[in-house]
């Protein structure tokens, strides 16, 4: 295999992207650090991070084209570089960076900062890759830092039992599934029985993974007892959507267009969208209350993959991203504010604003960020997937509406039950520490920024729904000629 | 008078680019002033470094004098021009495929002279809010929100198409909760922005819908391919069925923002917040934001009569209601409420009748009165408590026309149904929030109890509690401090 000069450069920094969180945690792992994990972490991060923009840029310069290596088998090559993965490694980095800045210490002890890299190493690896194969064997790595930080979790035992009800039959389904695609590749059109179970495994495969309705209970559970960093590490990179990307888009009409299982999967996701958001409204904890958003906005992705336009599917990318961010950045504040009060009961009005008034208003920001506020990323993501649901089917575009309105008023009587009400404290101000306020600086600007101007990102994510939808793509580049169909 | 009527041909063709510049340039100004003292005011703050009280208004007021300075100069431009529409197009935002997000403004015989004064009376309230609140705990976060309503007011009325509306639109749902809630630590002043922004979020599912109607219906979100002509005369420029639909999705969430039944408790509610944000909020602005939109989108109201109908109907059912409630209220802010929604009652029944002019200057001027009133109410009752300490008690009361023509039983009855608002909230709450709420929370009893058991528990069944696992977790945390 011959590589020009920019290839071997996007290598190495696909190398480091995926290699300095890995070598972090082995190094965490084997006890021979004796200085505190955290900055070996946000060394390791940020230096994955600082790879991914690269792999991103020379990306870019390549004029945006899908870079692949190794060898290709059935869907994808070993490693495949494309405008989701250009977009998604960061992503994750960034994501991955922010929980190990902002984790309280006592949280931070070398074996869980191990499983906290370890995870984010595994994911990155997994968004480089299209390999059916690949694939399956990172889908397996990804769980298990999860399912062990669960299970040492003090009182972790019901949920690592509930998790691991959820995960083993998803992955034995996804085993399966791609081995019988494999053997009967259903883009290929003398495709058979084999092929189609294949492809309807997966599906399953990827509902128990992506915790849509009926088997979303490890969803919540897992936010309400297991360390926020766990649970964001487990839930934000959406390891199922990568799945269903890479493995159901593009097989029906021979390559070109949906897969029927991702489109019944869609219709189970729209539901799960708005009872997530529903059932968020009732909440009586924060935790409760962020896994129920966490996975209504997961099952909005995944709503959207399914879409025949590219507009849709870009639209799900950009709730992916957005939501996110949002999120994690919902997650971190609440984790700052549990380290330094308990557990946030939504029962009755906790009265925190006084307490820490700075992280009273990255939690609203980021709430805001989260339901569609213009000037956010998710203004522009609501905007085209529902605009895209609307196009193809005026129900599902209600839906979607209904759980963006749900949320909404899900995170604002969160916000005003946490810091609204009498006083709470009557002691010293718990005044946000600077490594929390850079972080979530960080989160935040990068919500606002690619919300201001969204182009360029839009500009990509729809490039690669459209290479993923067959879609013929403008000359000069810039997104899908003319979209598949319109009603 | 066309300014282009006194110059020559050749000159003309060279001045029409220049004016359109100009007018594009004051629009952006408009527009870019209240933004940028957002900006201004908020990096410092979420940095941890909030301005002085003295900068701090200083600023906002320079923001709002700014914008009101370049209105009242385009105002001068399009008055010459006859008041014809000038569309202002600041580029493509995004675009996927057929969907496109322009940023477009228009200046036109509605817009201009609404932002002037919206812009103008921001301004005054600043001033007053200066002194009002010095020392005031969250003096940033007041004027820190003042800015975003002003920039969200300015993008809504500035707004060339239906994207840009929402996106205003969105704005002043935002800060108008957050300064209903302002006085975070009152828990009624939490709650009221609570419904307040409940009701916001519910009437938003019609302009959105909306919206993405009329990207359906014309490709695009531009009012110009809605209609055409200048305001008050433009024409509809889509189907009337099309107009119906949208017409009634508009009125929907003009219904919200403006208080009108059955989505009116909210109003009252929300005098919890500080005296200026309720003038300018509740007494101006917001309160009316919902029939500027009606207004903006009158061709289409014109071709849908049934939208119409149901717009004076809801406007005269409004007013009547507000009247017989704000008649027994035993406190001013009250009252002063449910005046207004008395008054934004009137308004709608006027646009549903087709009085577009009659109705903007009845917005105007209403606004005007009712936020005076407001701003002053706090000192008129201590006036009125000095007066009565004077007098050795109450003043006297006036004559009242239906005390002296209604019979007592009809008199009773009409003050019980006044006194419990008509029965409004208490049907809302009984037949709609309260079955919806009791069945969502039976389902998040079912989920936790279903949870636990398939954590190998046995279930402890409590409406709406915890799981098991989560509390051992909620005590583990409560057990350490902070690093």
């Amino acid at each position: 295999m011959n590589l020009t000069a920019p290839q071997d450069l996007l290598l190495v920094m696909l190398g480091i992207t995926v290699l300095a969180p890995l070598a972090a945690a082995g190094w965490m792992a084997s006890g021979l650090s004796n200085r505190s994990p955290r900055t070996g972490a946000v060394v390791a991060m940020s230096l994955s991070l600082l790879a991914s923009l690269a792999v991103a840029w020379q990306w870019h310069n390549g004029h945006g084209v899908p870079v692949e290596f190794g060898d290709r088998m059935g869907g994808g090559a070993f490693i495949d570089i494309d405008g989701v993965t250009a977009v998604l490694l960061p992503y994750m980095a960034l994501v991955g960076l922010g929980i190990v800045i902002v984790a309280p210490k006592r949280f931070l002890d070398a074996p869980a900062t191990a499983r906290t890299l370890a995870g984010v190493g595994a994911t990155l690896a997994l968004f480089s890759t299209a390999h059916p194969l690949v694939l399956v064997a990172l889908s397996i790595v990804t769980v298990l830092p999860t399912w062990w930080s669960v299970r040492s979790t003090p009182g972790g035992s019901p949920t690592a039992r509930i998790l691991a009800l959820a995960m083993v039959p998803a992955l034995v389904c996804l085993t399966a599934g791609t081995l019988l695609m494999l053997c009967d590749p259903p883009w290929e059109k003398d495709c058979g029985m084999v092929g189609a179970t294949g492809g309807w495994l997966v599906a399953a495969a990827v509902l128990l993974r992506k915790g849509i309705i009926p088997v979303h209970s490890w969803y919540p559970a897992l936010f309400c007892a297991a360390p926020m960093s766990t649970s964001l590490v487990a839930t934000m990179p959406q390891v199922a959507s990568y799945l269903a990307v890479r493995l159901l888009i593009g097989h029906a009409d021979h390559g070109q267009g949906v897969a029927v299982e991702l489109i019944v999967l869609s219709q189970l996701a729209l539901v799960t969208a708005v009872y997530g958001a529903a059932l968020a409204l009732v909440q009586r904890e924060l935790r409760g209350l962020i896994g129920m958003l966490a996975m209504s906005q997961s099952a909005l992705v995944l709503a959207g993959l399914s879409g025949k336009l590219p507009m849709e599917l870009s639209g799900a990318f950009c709730v992916w991203i957005s939501s996110g961010l949002a999120l994690t950045g919902i997650g971190l504040v609440a984790w700052a504010l549990e380290s330094r009060a308990g557990p946030l009961s939504l029962e009755t009005h906790q009265g925190r604003f006084r307490d820490s008034p700075m992280l009273a208003a990255f939690f609203l920001l980021f709430g805001l960020a989260c339901i569609g506020l213009p000037g956010t990323l998710s203004f522009v993501a609501d905007d085209l997937i529902v605009s895209g649901s609307l196009d193809e089917q005026l129900y599902a575009g209600l839906l979607v509406i209904a759980a963006t309105v749900l949320s909404g008023i899900a995170v604002m009587r969160a916000w005003f039950m946490i810091f609204g009400g009498p006083e709470a404290v009557d002691g010293p101000r718990h005044q946000i520490l600077p490594r929390e306020r850079l972080a979530l600086t960080v989160l935040l600007a990068t919500l606002f920024v690619l919300g201001i101007n969204p182009a360029p990102l839009v500009r990509v994510l729809d490039r690669a729904a459209g290479h993923l939808l067959g879609v013929p793509v403008q000359a000069d580049g810039h997104g899908p000629a003319e979209p598949p169909a319109h009603p | 008078m066309n300014l282009l009527d006194v110059t020559t041909l050749g000159q003309s063709a060279l001045e029409l680019p220049t004016t359109h510049d100009a007018v594009s340039l004051l629009v952006i100004t408009q527009l870019a002033a209240p933004a940028a003292t957002l900006v201004a005011i908020g990096v410092p703050a979420v940095l941890g470094r909030p301005l002085s009280e003295r900068l701090t208004t200083w600023l906002v007021g320079a923001g709002f004098s700014i914008g009101l300075l370049a209105g009242l100069a385009t105002l001068c431009v399009l008055s010459l021009r006859g008041f014809a529409p000038e569309a202002v197009h600041l580029g493509t935002w995004f675009s996927v495929g057929h969907h496109e997000a322009t940023i477009d403004l228009v200046a036109d015989g509605l817009s201009v002279p609404y932002v002037c004064f919206s812009t103008g009376l921001c301004a005054l309230v600043n001033a007053f809010a200066g002194k009002y609140l010095h020392r005031e705990p969250g003096f940033t976060r007041f004027f820190l929100l003042l800015a975003l309503f002003g920039t969200g007011m300015n993008l809504m009325v500035l707004a060339g198409s239906i994207d840009v509306l929402f996106a205003g639109w969105e704005f002043l749902g935002i800060s108008s909760t957050l300064l209903i809630g302002f006085f975070h630590d009152r828990t009624n002043a939490a709650k009221a922005a609570v419904r307040a922004f409940i009701t916001y979020r519910i009437c938003d599912v019609g302009l959105l819908t909306a919206g993405v109607m009329v990207h359906r219906a014309v490709g695009s979100g531009d009012f110009e391919r809605l209609f055409s002509g200048a305001w008050p005369n433009g024409h509809c420029l889509v189907p009337a069925t099309t107009a119906t639909v949208i017409s009634l999705l508009l009125v929907f969430a003009a219904m919200g923002k403006s208080a009108q039944v059955p989505f009116s408790n909210w109003l009252p509610m929300a005098m919890e917040g500080p005296t200026p944000s309720s003038a300018i909020f509740y007494g101006a602005l917001s309160i009316h934001a919902g029939a500027y939109v009606l207004l903006r989108c009158e061709s289409l109201l014109e071709a849908a009569p049934v939208a119409r109908l149901l717009l004076v109907l809801i406007g005269v059912g409004t007013a009547l209601h507000a009247a017989a409630v704000g008649r027994v209220q035993t406190d001013l802010k009250s009252m002063l409420a449910y005046a207004s929604m008395t008054q934004a009652g009137i308004i709608f029944a006027e646009i549903g009748l087709g009085l577009r002019v009659v109705a903007l200057v009845h917005i105007v001027s209403h606004a005007i009165l009712r936020s005076l009133q407001i701003l002053r109410s706090p000192s008129a009752l201590h006036d009125r408590h000095e007066l009565e300490a004077a007098l050795g008690g109450h003043p006297g009361g006036g004559k009242s026309w239906l005390r002296d023509n209604l019979p007592p039983a009809a008199q009773a009855w009409l003050y019980r149904v006044s006194l419990e608002r008509g029965f409004e909230e208490m049907a809302v709450m009984r037949l709609i929030v309260g079955p919806i709420w009791r069945l969502l929370q039976r389902i998040a009893t079912a989920e936790q109890a279903w949870t636990v058991w398939l954590g190998g528990e046995k279930p402890a069944l409590r409406v709406g509690g915890p799981p098991m696992f989560g509390r051992r977790i909620r005590s583990r945390a409560q057990s350490g401090g902070e690093e």
